[in-house]
Protein backbone atom coordinates (compact mmCIF):
# COMPACT_ATOMS: atom_id res chain seq x y z
CA UNK A 1 0.00 0.00 0.00
CA UNK A 2 1.44 3.27 -0.92
CA UNK A 3 -0.36 5.39 2.02
CA UNK A 4 2.73 7.48 2.39
CA UNK A 5 3.90 9.12 5.42
CA UNK A 6 3.04 12.39 3.74
CA UNK A 7 -0.73 13.56 4.46
CA UNK A 8 -1.74 14.30 0.91
CA UNK A 9 -4.98 12.94 0.27
CA UNK A 10 -5.34 9.69 -1.38
CA UNK A 11 -7.04 9.96 -5.07
CA UNK A 12 -6.03 6.53 -6.44
CA UNK A 13 -9.52 4.61 -6.75
CA UNK A 14 -8.29 1.17 -5.72
CA UNK A 15 -7.50 2.50 -2.58
CA UNK A 16 -8.73 1.35 0.50
CA UNK A 17 -8.97 4.95 2.04
CA UNK A 18 -10.68 6.32 -1.37
CA UNK A 19 -12.80 3.50 -1.78
CA UNK A 20 -14.17 3.44 2.48
CA UNK A 21 -14.55 7.22 2.32
CA UNK A 22 -16.78 6.38 -1.11
CA UNK A 23 -18.51 3.90 0.28
CA UNK A 24 -19.69 5.43 3.54
CA UNK A 25 -20.81 8.35 1.42
CA UNK A 26 -22.56 6.31 -0.60
CA UNK A 27 -24.42 4.26 2.19
CA UNK A 28 -25.60 7.15 4.19
CA UNK A 29 -27.61 9.05 1.08
CA UNK A 30 -29.25 5.29 0.96
CA UNK A 31 -29.99 5.56 4.12
CA UNK A 32 -28.13 2.11 5.28
CA UNK A 33 -25.54 4.32 7.43
CA UNK A 34 -26.40 6.32 10.15
CA UNK A 35 -22.86 8.67 10.11
CA UNK A 36 -23.61 8.94 14.18
CA UNK A 37 -23.71 5.33 14.53
CA UNK A 38 -20.62 4.78 12.94
CA UNK A 39 -19.45 7.53 15.24
CA UNK A 40 -20.51 6.23 18.42
CA UNK A 41 -19.98 2.53 17.73
CA UNK A 42 -15.80 3.76 17.05
CA UNK A 43 -15.73 5.59 20.18
CA UNK A 44 -17.04 2.42 22.21
CA UNK A 45 -14.01 0.40 20.75
CA UNK A 46 -11.68 2.61 21.47
CA UNK A 47 -12.91 3.71 24.79
CA UNK A 48 -15.06 1.21 26.51
CA UNK A 49 -13.42 -1.74 25.49
CA UNK A 50 -9.86 -3.41 25.70
CA UNK A 51 -7.51 -5.18 27.43
CA UNK A 52 -7.91 -3.96 30.63
CA UNK A 53 -11.21 -5.93 30.88
CA UNK A 54 -8.87 -9.27 30.29
CA UNK A 55 -6.18 -8.07 32.95
CA UNK A 56 -8.37 -7.64 35.94
CA UNK A 57 -9.47 -11.04 35.49
CA UNK A 58 -5.64 -12.40 35.05
CA UNK A 59 -4.74 -10.18 38.58
CA UNK A 60 -8.05 -11.78 40.12
CA UNK A 61 -6.49 -15.19 39.78
CA UNK A 62 -3.05 -14.23 40.64
CA UNK A 63 -5.00 -12.66 44.06
CA UNK A 64 -7.27 -15.88 44.90
CA UNK A 65 -6.76 -19.15 44.16
CA UNK A 66 -10.69 -20.19 44.38
CA UNK A 67 -11.36 -16.90 41.65
CA UNK A 68 -8.41 -18.66 39.29
CA UNK A 69 -10.36 -22.06 39.66
CA UNK A 70 -13.52 -21.07 38.75
CA UNK A 71 -11.84 -19.24 35.46
CA UNK A 72 -9.76 -21.98 34.50
CA UNK A 73 -13.10 -24.74 35.11
CA UNK A 74 -15.43 -22.29 33.43
CA UNK A 75 -14.71 -19.26 32.57
CA UNK A 76 -18.36 -18.67 31.02
CA UNK A 77 -19.56 -18.50 34.45
CA UNK A 78 -16.93 -15.84 35.24
CA UNK A 79 -17.60 -13.99 32.65
CA UNK A 80 -21.29 -13.89 33.43
CA UNK A 81 -20.90 -13.48 36.87
CA UNK A 82 -18.66 -10.52 36.52
CA UNK A 83 -21.61 -8.90 33.95
CA UNK A 84 -18.14 -8.60 30.92
CA UNK A 85 -20.69 -8.47 28.09
CA UNK A 86 -19.85 -7.65 24.23
CA UNK A 87 -18.56 -9.14 20.85
CA UNK A 88 -17.13 -12.53 20.16
CA UNK A 89 -17.16 -14.28 23.98
CA UNK A 90 -19.47 -16.72 23.30
CA UNK A 91 -17.36 -19.68 24.80
CA UNK A 92 -13.99 -18.43 26.51
CA UNK A 93 -11.83 -21.02 27.71
CA UNK A 94 -8.34 -19.42 30.11
CA UNK A 95 -5.49 -21.73 29.23
CA UNK A 96 -2.98 -20.72 31.95
CA UNK A 97 0.50 -21.17 31.91
CA UNK A 98 2.76 -22.47 34.59
CA UNK A 99 6.19 -24.18 34.89
CA UNK A 100 6.73 -26.32 32.26
CA UNK A 101 3.73 -25.08 30.22
CA UNK A 102 3.46 -22.14 28.12
CA UNK A 103 0.31 -21.12 25.97
CA UNK A 104 -0.31 -19.12 22.69
CA UNK A 105 -3.24 -18.10 21.16
CA UNK A 106 -3.79 -17.62 17.17
CA UNK A 107 -6.78 -17.76 14.44
CA UNK A 108 -5.31 -19.42 11.74
CA UNK A 109 -7.78 -19.17 9.22
CA UNK A 110 -9.49 -15.59 10.03
CA UNK A 111 -8.62 -13.54 13.31
CA UNK A 112 -10.64 -14.97 15.95
CA UNK A 113 -9.90 -12.60 18.77
CA UNK A 114 -11.88 -12.48 22.18
CA UNK A 115 -12.70 -8.84 21.26
CA UNK A 116 -15.05 -8.32 25.12
CA UNK A 117 -11.67 -9.03 27.29
CA UNK A 118 -8.95 -7.50 24.80
CA UNK A 119 -10.50 -5.01 22.80
CA UNK A 120 -9.61 -4.60 19.01
CA UNK A 121 -7.00 -7.38 18.58
CA UNK A 122 -3.75 -5.18 17.00
CA UNK A 123 -2.39 -5.72 13.11
CA UNK A 124 0.39 -8.08 14.11
CA UNK A 125 -1.87 -11.22 15.45
CA UNK A 126 -3.74 -10.33 12.14
CA UNK A 127 -1.07 -10.23 9.91
CA UNK A 128 -0.20 -13.68 7.17
CA UNK A 129 2.97 -13.73 8.74
CA UNK A 130 1.99 -14.89 12.75
CA UNK A 131 -1.01 -16.74 11.44
CA UNK A 132 0.84 -18.99 9.30
CA UNK A 133 3.95 -19.78 10.97
CA UNK A 134 2.96 -19.92 14.67
CA UNK A 135 1.41 -23.33 13.97
CA UNK A 136 4.82 -24.61 12.36
CA UNK A 137 7.34 -22.88 14.43
CA UNK A 138 6.12 -21.38 17.68
CA UNK A 139 9.20 -21.29 19.94
CA UNK A 140 10.95 -19.35 17.02
CA UNK A 141 8.00 -16.67 16.39
CA UNK A 142 8.32 -16.18 19.95
CA UNK A 143 11.74 -15.70 20.47
CA UNK A 144 11.74 -13.34 17.33
CA UNK A 145 9.10 -11.63 19.13
CA UNK A 146 11.18 -11.59 22.66
CA UNK A 147 9.95 -14.21 24.43
CA UNK A 148 12.23 -17.49 24.86
CA UNK A 149 11.13 -20.12 26.18
CA UNK A 150 13.33 -23.19 28.34
CA UNK A 151 13.71 -26.09 25.69
CA UNK A 152 12.10 -28.24 28.38
CA UNK A 153 8.80 -26.25 28.70
CA UNK A 154 5.90 -27.17 26.27
CA UNK A 155 4.04 -25.22 23.92
CA UNK A 156 0.60 -25.23 23.45
CA UNK A 157 -0.68 -23.59 20.61
CA UNK A 158 -4.39 -22.86 20.40
CA UNK A 159 -5.83 -22.22 17.02
CA UNK A 160 -9.43 -20.22 17.25
CA UNK A 161 -11.30 -22.31 14.52
CA UNK A 162 -14.59 -22.71 16.19
CA UNK A 163 -16.52 -19.90 18.42
CA UNK A 164 -14.29 -20.67 21.48
CA UNK A 165 -11.96 -17.80 22.62
CA UNK A 166 -8.86 -18.49 23.84
CA UNK A 167 -7.04 -15.77 26.82
CA UNK A 168 -3.71 -17.32 28.26
CA UNK A 169 -3.42 -16.46 31.87
CA UNK A 170 0.26 -15.58 32.51
CA UNK A 171 2.55 -16.33 35.75
CA UNK A 172 2.42 -13.82 38.18
CA UNK A 173 6.12 -12.06 38.22
CA UNK A 174 8.04 -12.62 41.32
CA UNK A 175 8.01 -10.27 44.07
CA UNK A 176 4.66 -9.24 43.60
CA UNK A 177 2.58 -10.25 46.26
CA UNK A 178 1.88 -7.05 48.13
CA UNK A 179 0.49 -5.08 45.23
CA UNK A 180 -3.20 -5.04 44.81
CA UNK A 181 -6.04 -5.57 42.40
CA UNK A 182 -5.09 -2.83 40.04
CA UNK A 183 -0.96 -2.32 40.29
CA UNK A 184 -1.02 -6.09 39.19
CA UNK A 185 -2.97 -5.47 36.41
CA UNK A 186 -1.07 -3.19 34.96
CA UNK A 187 1.43 -5.68 35.31
CA UNK A 188 -0.83 -7.97 32.55
CA UNK A 189 -0.13 -6.77 28.60
CA UNK A 190 -2.31 -7.42 25.97
CA UNK A 191 0.57 -9.50 24.12
CA UNK A 192 0.67 -11.41 27.81
CA UNK A 193 -2.85 -12.48 27.72
CA UNK A 194 -2.34 -13.90 23.94
CA UNK A 195 0.78 -15.18 25.07
CA UNK A 196 3.49 -14.12 22.94
CA UNK A 197 5.01 -11.91 26.35
CA UNK A 198 5.50 -12.97 30.07
CA UNK A 199 3.59 -10.70 32.36
CA UNK A 200 5.63 -7.28 33.07
CA UNK A 201 7.89 -7.11 36.57
CA UNK A 202 6.73 -3.61 38.11
CA UNK B 1 1.42 -21.73 -2.40
CA UNK B 2 1.19 -24.72 -4.34
CA UNK B 3 -1.73 -26.62 -2.65
CA UNK B 4 -5.05 -26.11 -3.79
CA UNK B 5 -6.28 -24.14 -0.70
CA UNK B 6 -8.37 -21.55 0.12
CA UNK B 7 -6.42 -17.93 0.44
CA UNK B 8 -6.95 -17.46 3.53
CA UNK B 9 -6.16 -21.25 4.85
CA UNK B 10 -2.35 -20.35 5.39
CA UNK B 11 -1.47 -22.17 8.69
CA UNK B 12 1.74 -23.59 8.58
CA UNK B 13 2.27 -22.21 5.03
CA UNK B 14 6.01 -21.09 4.68
CA UNK B 15 7.82 -18.19 3.14
CA UNK B 16 6.92 -15.24 5.03
CA UNK B 17 8.82 -13.15 7.29
CA UNK B 18 9.03 -11.95 10.55
CA UNK B 19 5.75 -10.94 12.23
CA UNK B 20 5.35 -7.06 12.12
CA UNK B 21 5.33 -6.95 16.07
CA UNK B 22 5.25 -3.64 18.13
CA UNK B 23 4.32 -4.46 21.70
CA UNK B 24 1.73 -1.05 21.80
CA UNK B 25 0.52 -1.30 18.75
CA UNK B 26 -2.73 0.95 18.43
CA UNK B 27 -5.65 -0.60 16.83
CA UNK B 28 -5.61 1.66 14.07
CA UNK B 29 -3.26 3.67 11.92
CA UNK B 30 -5.17 6.10 10.13
CA UNK B 31 -8.93 7.47 9.63
CA UNK B 32 -10.23 5.26 6.89
CA UNK B 33 -9.41 2.07 9.33
CA UNK B 34 -11.85 3.67 11.78
CA UNK B 35 -14.29 4.41 9.27
CA UNK B 36 -14.37 0.59 8.17
CA UNK B 37 -14.58 -0.69 11.43
CA UNK B 38 -18.08 1.23 12.43
CA UNK B 39 -19.17 0.88 8.74
CA UNK B 40 -18.17 -2.91 9.36
CA UNK B 41 -21.42 -3.21 11.93
CA UNK B 42 -23.81 -1.66 10.18
CA UNK B 43 -23.18 -3.17 6.49
CA UNK B 44 -23.62 -6.43 8.25
CA UNK B 45 -26.95 -6.39 9.90
CA UNK B 46 -27.86 -5.64 6.26
CA UNK B 47 -26.09 -8.79 4.62
CA UNK B 48 -24.78 -11.57 6.15
CA UNK B 49 -26.31 -12.17 9.07
CA UNK B 50 -25.86 -15.68 9.14
CA UNK B 51 -23.05 -17.20 11.37
CA UNK B 52 -20.01 -18.03 8.68
CA UNK B 53 -21.50 -16.35 5.65
CA UNK B 54 -18.83 -12.88 6.50
CA UNK B 55 -16.36 -15.25 6.69
CA UNK B 56 -17.04 -16.72 3.66
CA UNK B 57 -17.32 -14.09 1.88
CA UNK B 58 -13.77 -13.20 2.92
CA UNK B 59 -12.42 -16.34 1.65
CA UNK B 60 -13.79 -15.21 -1.52
CA UNK B 61 -11.84 -12.21 -2.23
CA UNK B 62 -9.06 -12.50 -4.87
CA UNK B 63 -5.56 -13.11 -2.75
CA UNK B 64 -4.76 -9.55 -4.20
CA UNK B 65 -7.43 -7.82 -2.16
CA UNK B 66 -7.16 -10.43 0.75
CA UNK B 67 -3.45 -9.91 1.39
CA UNK B 68 -2.66 -6.24 -0.55
CA UNK B 69 -5.81 -3.95 -0.12
CA UNK B 70 -4.52 -2.07 3.05
CA UNK B 71 -4.39 -5.54 4.92
CA UNK B 72 -7.17 -6.36 7.65
CA UNK B 73 -9.08 -3.15 7.52
CA UNK B 74 -8.57 -2.94 4.03
CA UNK B 75 -10.35 -6.52 3.57
CA UNK B 76 -13.14 -5.59 5.27
CA UNK B 77 -13.83 -2.92 2.98
CA UNK B 78 -13.55 -5.04 0.39
CA UNK B 79 -16.14 -7.67 1.65
CA UNK B 80 -18.21 -5.21 2.41
CA UNK B 81 -18.26 -4.05 -1.16
CA UNK B 82 -18.46 -7.30 -2.04
CA UNK B 83 -21.51 -8.11 0.40
CA UNK B 84 -23.51 -5.13 -0.65
CA UNK B 85 -23.50 -5.81 -4.28
CA UNK B 86 -24.20 -9.44 -3.93
CA UNK B 87 -27.18 -8.05 -1.91
CA UNK B 88 -28.49 -6.01 -4.14
CA UNK B 89 -27.80 -2.75 -2.01
CA UNK B 90 -25.28 -1.74 -4.33
CA UNK B 91 -25.18 -2.17 -8.23
CA UNK B 92 -22.10 -3.74 -9.73
CA UNK B 93 -19.64 -1.25 -10.36
CA UNK B 94 -21.56 1.42 -8.31
CA UNK B 95 -18.98 2.29 -6.13
CA UNK B 96 -16.28 2.24 -9.57
CA UNK B 97 -18.67 5.05 -11.85
CA UNK B 98 -19.25 7.05 -8.41
CA UNK B 99 -14.74 7.26 -8.37
CA UNK B 100 -14.74 7.68 -11.95
CA UNK B 101 -12.90 4.04 -12.30
CA UNK B 102 -13.53 1.66 -15.03
CA UNK B 103 -16.03 -0.43 -14.04
CA UNK B 104 -14.38 -3.68 -12.44
CA UNK B 105 -11.95 -1.73 -10.44
CA UNK B 106 -13.24 -2.78 -7.06
CA UNK B 107 -12.81 -6.03 -5.27
CA UNK B 108 -16.42 -7.25 -5.94
CA UNK B 109 -15.93 -8.20 -9.25
CA UNK B 110 -13.03 -10.26 -8.98
CA UNK B 111 -13.94 -12.25 -6.01
CA UNK B 112 -15.60 -15.52 -6.47
CA UNK B 113 -18.83 -16.56 -6.15
CA UNK B 114 -20.85 -18.60 -3.69
CA UNK B 115 -19.96 -22.28 -4.48
CA UNK B 116 -23.29 -24.75 -4.78
CA UNK B 117 -23.06 -27.16 -2.04
CA UNK B 118 -25.01 -30.57 -1.99
CA UNK B 119 -27.01 -30.59 1.24
CA UNK B 120 -27.00 -34.33 1.66
CA UNK B 121 -23.32 -34.08 1.39
CA UNK B 122 -23.63 -32.37 4.81
CA UNK B 123 -24.71 -34.32 8.27
CA UNK B 124 -28.66 -34.61 8.77
CA UNK B 125 -29.94 -31.55 10.77
CA UNK B 126 -31.10 -32.35 14.24
CA UNK B 127 -33.74 -30.56 16.45
CA UNK B 128 -32.26 -28.03 18.99
CA UNK B 129 -34.28 -26.10 21.39
CA UNK B 130 -34.47 -22.50 20.01
CA UNK B 131 -31.80 -20.26 21.71
CA UNK B 132 -33.59 -17.46 24.32
CA UNK B 133 -30.66 -14.73 22.52
CA UNK B 134 -28.53 -14.34 19.63
CA UNK B 135 -26.25 -17.30 19.80
CA UNK B 136 -24.64 -20.16 17.71
CA UNK B 137 -24.49 -22.64 20.72
CA UNK B 138 -27.17 -25.16 20.83
CA UNK B 139 -28.06 -27.83 23.35
CA UNK B 140 -27.62 -31.36 21.62
CA UNK B 141 -29.59 -34.79 23.47
CA UNK B 142 -27.39 -36.82 21.83
CA UNK B 143 -24.01 -37.21 23.26
CA UNK B 144 -20.52 -37.19 21.38
CA UNK B 145 -19.54 -39.60 19.15
CA UNK B 146 -15.89 -39.22 20.96
CA UNK B 147 -14.48 -38.79 24.24
CA UNK B 148 -11.31 -37.38 25.58
CA UNK B 149 -8.14 -39.39 24.73
CA UNK B 150 -9.69 -40.54 21.89
CA UNK B 151 -7.52 -40.64 18.44
CA UNK B 152 -8.90 -39.32 15.33
CA UNK B 153 -8.59 -37.88 12.22
CA UNK B 154 -10.25 -35.28 9.48
CA UNK B 155 -10.30 -36.39 6.24
CA UNK B 156 -10.88 -33.25 4.65
CA UNK B 157 -13.82 -31.57 3.00
CA UNK B 158 -16.20 -33.19 0.46
CA UNK B 159 -16.99 -30.55 -1.40
CA UNK B 160 -16.18 -26.69 -2.25
CA UNK B 161 -17.90 -23.99 0.00
CA UNK B 162 -17.01 -22.89 3.47
CA UNK B 163 -15.34 -25.00 6.33
CA UNK B 164 -13.38 -24.46 9.62
CA UNK B 165 -11.44 -27.29 8.83
CA UNK B 166 -7.72 -25.92 8.42
CA UNK B 167 -5.63 -27.60 5.59
CA UNK B 168 -2.23 -28.41 7.53
CA UNK B 169 -4.63 -30.82 10.19
CA UNK B 170 -6.59 -32.60 7.41
CA UNK B 171 -5.15 -36.48 7.08
CA UNK B 172 -2.59 -36.27 10.57
CA UNK B 173 -4.09 -38.05 13.51
CA UNK B 174 -4.71 -36.12 16.92
CA UNK B 175 -6.06 -36.69 20.48
CA UNK B 176 -9.46 -35.39 21.61
CA UNK B 177 -8.37 -33.13 24.29
CA UNK B 178 -11.73 -31.77 25.40
CA UNK B 179 -15.33 -30.99 24.12
CA UNK B 180 -16.76 -27.96 23.92
CA UNK B 181 -20.67 -26.25 23.17
CA UNK B 182 -22.26 -27.73 20.54
CA UNK B 183 -22.95 -24.87 18.00
CA UNK B 184 -24.25 -24.47 14.47
CA UNK B 185 -22.19 -25.80 11.56
CA UNK B 186 -20.63 -23.20 9.86
CA UNK B 187 -20.36 -24.98 6.84
CA UNK B 188 -24.27 -25.32 6.72
CA UNK B 189 -25.21 -22.26 7.64
CA UNK B 190 -22.91 -20.34 5.57
CA UNK B 191 -24.67 -21.30 2.34
CA UNK B 192 -28.46 -21.28 3.98
CA UNK B 193 -28.40 -24.62 4.65
CA UNK B 194 -29.91 -24.88 7.96
CA UNK B 195 -27.92 -25.07 11.40
CA UNK B 196 -26.71 -28.58 11.57
CA UNK B 197 -25.66 -28.04 15.14
CA UNK B 198 -22.11 -30.23 15.66
CA UNK B 199 -20.13 -30.90 19.00
CA UNK B 200 -16.86 -29.44 19.09
CA UNK B 201 -13.89 -31.38 19.56
CA UNK B 202 -11.00 -29.91 20.60
CA UNK B 203 -8.08 -31.74 19.09
CA UNK B 204 -4.59 -31.56 19.62
CA UNK B 205 -1.89 -32.87 17.55
CA UNK B 206 1.75 -33.03 18.16
CA UNK B 207 3.94 -30.75 15.87
CA UNK B 208 5.84 -33.87 15.05
CA UNK B 209 2.77 -35.38 13.55
CA UNK B 210 1.84 -32.12 11.70
CA UNK B 211 5.22 -31.25 10.08
CA UNK B 212 7.70 -33.94 10.60
CA UNK B 213 11.69 -34.12 10.41
CA UNK B 214 11.45 -30.02 10.74
CA UNK B 215 9.06 -29.39 13.92
CA UNK B 216 10.02 -27.75 16.87
CA UNK B 217 10.08 -30.20 19.96
CA UNK B 218 7.52 -29.67 22.65
CA UNK B 219 4.75 -28.23 20.87
CA UNK B 220 0.80 -29.42 20.83
CA UNK B 221 -1.03 -27.37 18.63
CA UNK B 222 -4.82 -27.61 19.82
CA UNK B 223 -7.91 -26.91 16.32
CA UNK B 224 -11.53 -26.76 17.48
CA UNK B 225 -13.09 -29.02 14.86
CA UNK B 226 -16.71 -29.74 14.07
CA UNK B 227 -17.64 -33.38 15.38
CA UNK B 228 -19.02 -34.19 11.91
CA UNK B 229 -15.29 -33.21 10.46
CA UNK B 230 -13.92 -36.34 12.39
CA UNK B 231 -13.13 -39.87 12.04
CA UNK B 232 -12.01 -42.65 14.83
CA UNK B 233 -8.80 -44.22 14.40
CA UNK B 234 -8.37 -47.39 15.26
CA UNK B 235 -4.52 -47.98 16.99
CA UNK B 236 -2.80 -51.32 15.77
CA UNK B 237 -2.34 -53.46 19.19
Amino acid sequence: MSSGTDHHHETDPRSPEVRTEALEDLLVEKGIVDRARVEALIERFENDLGPMVGARLVAKAWLSPEFRRRLLDDADEVVAAEDIQGAEIEHIEIKANEPGVHNVVVCTLCSCYPWALLGLPPNWYKSPEYRARVVREPRKVLDEMGLSLDADTEVRVWDSSSETRFLVLPEQPEGTDHLDLEELAHLVSRDSMIGVARAQKP
Amino acid sequence: MTRDRGVHDIGGTQGWGKVPHSPDEPPFHNEWERRVLGLMFQVLRHTATRPGEMRYALERLAPDDYFDHGGYYGRWEAVMELLLEEYALLAPGELDVLLGAKEGTGPAHRASRVAPKDPHKLPADRKTPPPNHRTVRRELVDPPHFGVGDRVVALGANQEGHTRLPEYVTGVVGTVVKIHPAEVLPDSTAHDLGERPQHVICVGYRAEDLWGNESEAGVVVNVDLYENYLTAVEEAA
